[in-house]
């Protein structure tokens, strides 16, 4: 059920729950998760479902139990918006988790970098380890890979008998994998893959390569 | 003053003009000045007007016999118009009327157009008539002391009322009379309703359920009925006449003389897409035209459809292309003729449009058929037996819609506050709500007060709060503003406006539409070549140009089904076809057709049902022919697909039209083994249609107007963008998210109830099922497509069953690759 790939010789899973392992650094990957999203519509007066918050837990400690990893990098959008009582769920988190816990901050983590280091979470803009760049945005750079998110990338499927189908996807580049985002209560955005690019699809908890 | 003398001054007042008063207008005069209720049956341009302003005038004389001297402040009636653009018309007859009689009352419009400024003034002091729409008589509703504002009101005339019964906008009338009937105790509720065929259900839903007060009720007929003469326009070679199509514009010649004969065409098309194709091609082929020929249709901009019914009125039109938009209100005298391109699915709706020509009394209104295929020729000939005999469709009301009792809520919530015990009283009165349960009310103030949750204490929802004295009231600002914001808005979540860059409005376009282009590409619109600039957020920015262009927008959805009264009639028409009798003109024309079919098949009786098996390069084809409507179709052929899958496994593409439906298959189809197993049994239907392909995504569909309505979606104003960046969302996933962690929400479930009820026709459904298992069941093995079904396997709009699991699907579909 999950897709083992292999760049500059370092080996990686992608995970059906959006998020990328790397078995040399014992390291998951995750972006744009959008914590406290549900909370934020809620104080507006949208009565999104609360337990569509509580999910995302779910899934991450699914991910977490089974890679087991020393860190976590998220990479950005962690949290949607400003400080709201998702945080005090996502502290209670923080604290239990014993893996090392980076984030990569991107455009809607506005939450203070303070309150996050309070938490023993490192904040930073981006991060290279080995040949390998880290960031929230899609960057290129001469010489790096580049793991990035923001832009819940999806993909349309089209079969015969004109039916199609939008998925949430990891989408690989040459020198680029865009994760897709984490949270499950976050839309996607449709790309239109060229021939070089390669797409791996997340169909009912498999990761299956459509390209 | 007597109600004798009353009369006459109204009488008296229309001898001054000439003019005598028809025996309906005198009727309701009587019925009102008796303080009865009531709904008022009279069509467009028969001086409906004045049927109900007058007595409201006169009971306000008959209150204040010193009215010439002293004025009496305060509201007196609100005249409710489902569109704004006839608020005009209706304003100067009735200050014509009032001003007349030297009575001094003033006749004021507030719609979503009337300047912030007059509507603070009209919330000073109330203009004494006020002529309004559903949304802003709510936008009043959500007003701080709302109460005080329509203590003086003595009666509610609801203006087209056929119009607003079978939508939400009528649920949302029948919400604000049930709260002006508390606080107004002299109130009188009158409806106005073109003739459809449930009238005393309409004038029910109107006046709501309280025994008592219908029962003191009536329904007046405007007895006179419009002589009516359909015109079919017959190919004179039927032989290279297409067997499908829907634009028509083979016999776009014939209708040249007709439009030069006569003073002003109005000429209808059923979408807003054909409208401009068929403008652009007159005006091509006839440029003699230009200038004297224009276009209606709902995506254009305000000012330019009433320039359009301005012209109309001056007599400086020749012809105007038009949809639906022109359908309703006010009169065009000058009109002389109307054509109808394509079948207008409904009697109700062609008579509408018939009606809209020549109201010289006495004389016949014409109304000319233009045929876009050959079998639409049965729908003409259906057609006009259905004229002939009066058949007319019933409008369904909606019942249960929570969307606008949440909306209503808050709106009540926003202005003054409300006590649910003493609202609930008031809502079970309504049609709509009268079966709600307890649970259902409780489970609407938890939502507006928890957000539909258990109390939880980390929970930040806000909505409507509760103060110690059980008020349920709206407190944050915020909230009130984007609620106020929210009353009215469009549901469409994908409209651009197209915009000159130098900053004139054309009109509005879907987003699927202009997505495609590029900036530098042309397309026409609104009769017009235009070069898309730039798109800024949600405007299109254009420019004119040079160019041709055939690519002419185009419009989603807007397909109508066939109702249930025509399916009849098109049955038995079938009948006498497949007799030979050729009654009619047009069915004679179809004899060609006709002896094709019977060459390859048969036509049916209206005892058989016909089913046809063929092979193309396609694949098997197996047709089925119910002929009731798209909409039953479309069900029926996503329940039998997959009551079918379940036999044998098996992959379809279904397509449909107004006559039948379509099973595709990579494997020929054992008919008999669908008759044998009983396929179009009434048994486990809701259980099978809820696991037949489409139900879930259209229900997703109508989820979007429900989100709207309901306030989980905020859009705010189209014009006015409002920042809420980090409340974007969109209602899809939305509707995702309560499927997976909250499936007993009643918004979701409503979404699925209005698809069976209104979009899949289940009732409708049940009955076409009745009647297939008394039929006797043809099935025809034939060696090549026949006519009839020529227009369904040829239709691009294709649906897929398979019970294959979805990973599986994948692996076999390909990716959208970039072009």
């Amino acid at each position: 059920m999950m897709q083992q790939i292999t760049i500059h010789d370092e080996h990686f899973s992608l995970d059906p729950t959006g998020a990328i392992f790397w078995h040399e650094q014992n390291m998951l990957m995750i972006a744009d998760v959008h914590f406290g999203k549900v909370a934020h519509f809620r104080k507006y007066g949208a009565a999104v479902p609360s337990r569509a918050s509580s999910a995302n837990y779910k899934k991450l400690a699914e991910a977490m139990e089974r890679h087991n990893p020393d860190t976590i990098c998220f990479l950005g959008d962690l949290f949607h918006s400003t400080l709201n009582n998702e945080w005090r769920l996502f502290e209670t988190w923080a604290k239990n988790t014993m893996a090392k816990i980076i984030l990569v901050s991107g455009n809607h983590d506005i939450i203070s970098p303070h309150k996050f280091e309070a938490l023993g979470i490192s904040v930073s803009e981006g991060l290279k380890i080995t040949s390998f760049l880290l960031t929230h945005h899609p960057t290129e750079r001469e010489g790096y890979f580049n793991f990035s998110g923001h832009i819940h990338p999806g993909i349309n499927m089209q079969g015969t008998g004109r039916q199609s189908i939008k998925l949430a996807c990891f989408y690989k580049k040459e020198h680029q994998l865009i994760l897709p985002a984490f949270g499950n209560f976050t839309g996607k955005y449709i790309l239109h893959p060229s021939e070089k690019d390669t797409v791996y699809a997340i169909v009912d908890g498999e990761v299956i390569c459509v390209s | 003053m007597k109600k004798i003398e009353l009369i006459a001054i109204a009488e008296d007042w229309f001898h001054q003009k000439n003019w005598k008063p028809f025996p309906f207008q005198k009727k309701t005069w009587r019925a009102f000045l008796q303080g009865k209720n009531g709904l008022l049956n009279a069509p467009t341009g028969s001086g409906k007007t004045y049927a109900l302003w007058a007595p409201i005038v006169l009971e306000y004389i008959k209150n204040n016999p010193d009215y010439r001297s002293k004025k009496k402040k305060g509201i007196k009636a609100i005249w409710i118009t489902p569109l704004r653009a006839l608020s005009v018309e209706i304003q100067q007859a009735a200050q014509r009327f009032a001003d007349d009689l030297e009575t001094g009352l003033t006749v004021g419009i507030r719609t979503g157009d009337t300047p912030q400024k007059e509507r603070a003034k009209q919330k000073r002091s109330m203009p004494d008539l006020l002529i309004t729409t559903p949304e802003s008589l709510m936008l009043l509703l959500a007003s701080k002391g709302y109460a005080k504002l329509f203590k003086t009101l003595t009666a509610v005339v609801v203006d087209e009322w056929h119009e607003l019964l079978g939508s939400k906008r009528g649920v949302q009338m029948e919400l604000g009379l049930s709260r002006l009937k508390t606080i107004c105790p002299h109130l009188r509720i009158w409806g106005v309703s073109a003739t459809i065929g449930n009238l005393e259900q309409a004038q029910q839903v109107l006046l709501g359920t309280d025994k008592a007060l219908l029962q003191e009720s009536v329904l007046i007929k405007a007895s006179k009925k419009k002589k009516i003469k359909v015109k079919s326009i017959i190919p004179k070679k039927m032989e290279t006449f297409p067997w499908r199509g829907h634009l028509g514009l083979h016999l776009l010649e014939e209708i040249v003389p007709i439009i030069k004969n006569s003073k002003t065409t109005l000429i209808f098309t059923n979408t807003r897409g054909q409208c401009e194709i068929w403008f652009q091609k007159l005006l091509e082929k006839h440029p003699e035209f230009a200038g004297e020929l224009a276009m209606h249709h709902g995506s254009i901009s305000k000012d330019t459809r009433l320039w359009v019914e301005q012209a109309i009125r001056n007599e400086s039109l020749k012809a105007v292309v038009a949809t639906s938009s022109l359908d309703l209100g006010v009169d065009f005298a000058p009109v002389e003729t109307i054509i109808q391109i394509g079948g207008p699915k409904g009697v109700a709706k062609f008579l509408q449009r018939a009606g809209r020509s020549n109201h010289r009394p006495g004389e016949a209104s014409v109304i000319y058929f233009l045929p876009t295929h050959a079998l639409e020729l049965i729908e003409a000939s259906a057609l006009k037996r259905a004229v002939k005999e009066r058949v007319i469709e019933d409008r369904i009301p909606y019942l249960l819609s929570f969307d606008v009792l949440i909306q209503y809520l808050v709106t009540l919530a926003v202005s003054d506050g409300f006590i649910p015990s003493e609202i609930k009283k008031e809502i079970e009165t309504t049609f709509c709500f009268q079966g709600i349960t307890n649970e259902q009310w409780q489970w609407c103030l938890n939502f507006i007060t928890l957000g539909s949750q258990s109390l939880q204490n980390y929970d930040e929802y806000k909505r409507v709060t509760v103060t110690p004295e059980g008020l349920f009231k709206v407190e944050s600002r915020r909230v009130a503003m984007m609620h106020r914001l929210s009353i009215g808005t469009i549901v469409s979540d994908s409209m651009l406006l197209v915009k000159y860059v130098s900053g004139g409005f054309i009109g509005t376009i879907e987003e699927f539409f202009i997505g495609k282009m590029k900036p530098g590409d042309t397309f026409v619109f609104a009769g017009r070549t235009l070069e898309l600039v730039r798109l800024r957020n949600m405007v299109a920015q254009v420019k004119r140009s040079k160019k041709k262009s055939n690519n002419v927008v185009s419009f989603m959805g807007g397909r109508m089904t066939l109702s249930s009264q025509m399916s009849e009639i098109l049955r038995e028409e079938l009948q006498s076809e497949a007799d030979h009798k050729y009654q009619t003109p047009e069915l004679k024309a179809l004899k060609p057709l006709f002896a094709q079919q019977e060459k390859e098949s048969i036509v049916p009786k209206e005892n058989e049902f016909l089913i046809e098996t063929f092979k193309t390069r396609e694949g098997h084809h197996t047709i089925f022919y119910p002929f009731e409507g798209r909409f039953v179709h479309e069900a029926m052929s996503g329940l039998l697909a997959y009551r079918i899958s379940l036999l044998s496994p098996i992959t379809f593409s279904l397509a449909y039209n107004d006559y039948g439906f379509e099973l595709l298959s990579d494997q020929p189809l054992d008919v008999q083994n669908v008759i044998d197993n009983n396929l179009f049994s009434t048994q486990y239907l809701f259980s099978d249609l809820q696991k037949s392909i489409n139900a879930t995504e259209l229900a997703r569909r109508k989820f979007r107007d429900i989100a709207v309505i309901s306030g989980l979606v905020f859009q705010g104003y189209p014009n006015k963008m409002i920042k809420t960046k980090h409340l974007q969302r969109s209602s899809q996933l939305l509707f995702d998210v309560f499927r997976d962690y909250e499936a007993d929400n009643l918004l979701y479930q409503q979404a699925f109830r209005e698809t069976y009820e209104h979009q899949l026709e289940e009732g409708r459904l049940r009955l076409a099922l009745e009647r297939i298992t008394n039929q006797e069941i043809i099935w025809k093995n034939c060696k090549k497509p026949t006519p009839f079904s020529f227009p369904i396997i040829t239709d691009r709009l294709r649906e897929k069953l398979s019970s294959e699991k979805l990973a599986d699907r994948i692996k076999k579909m390909k990716l959208k690759l970039e072009k």
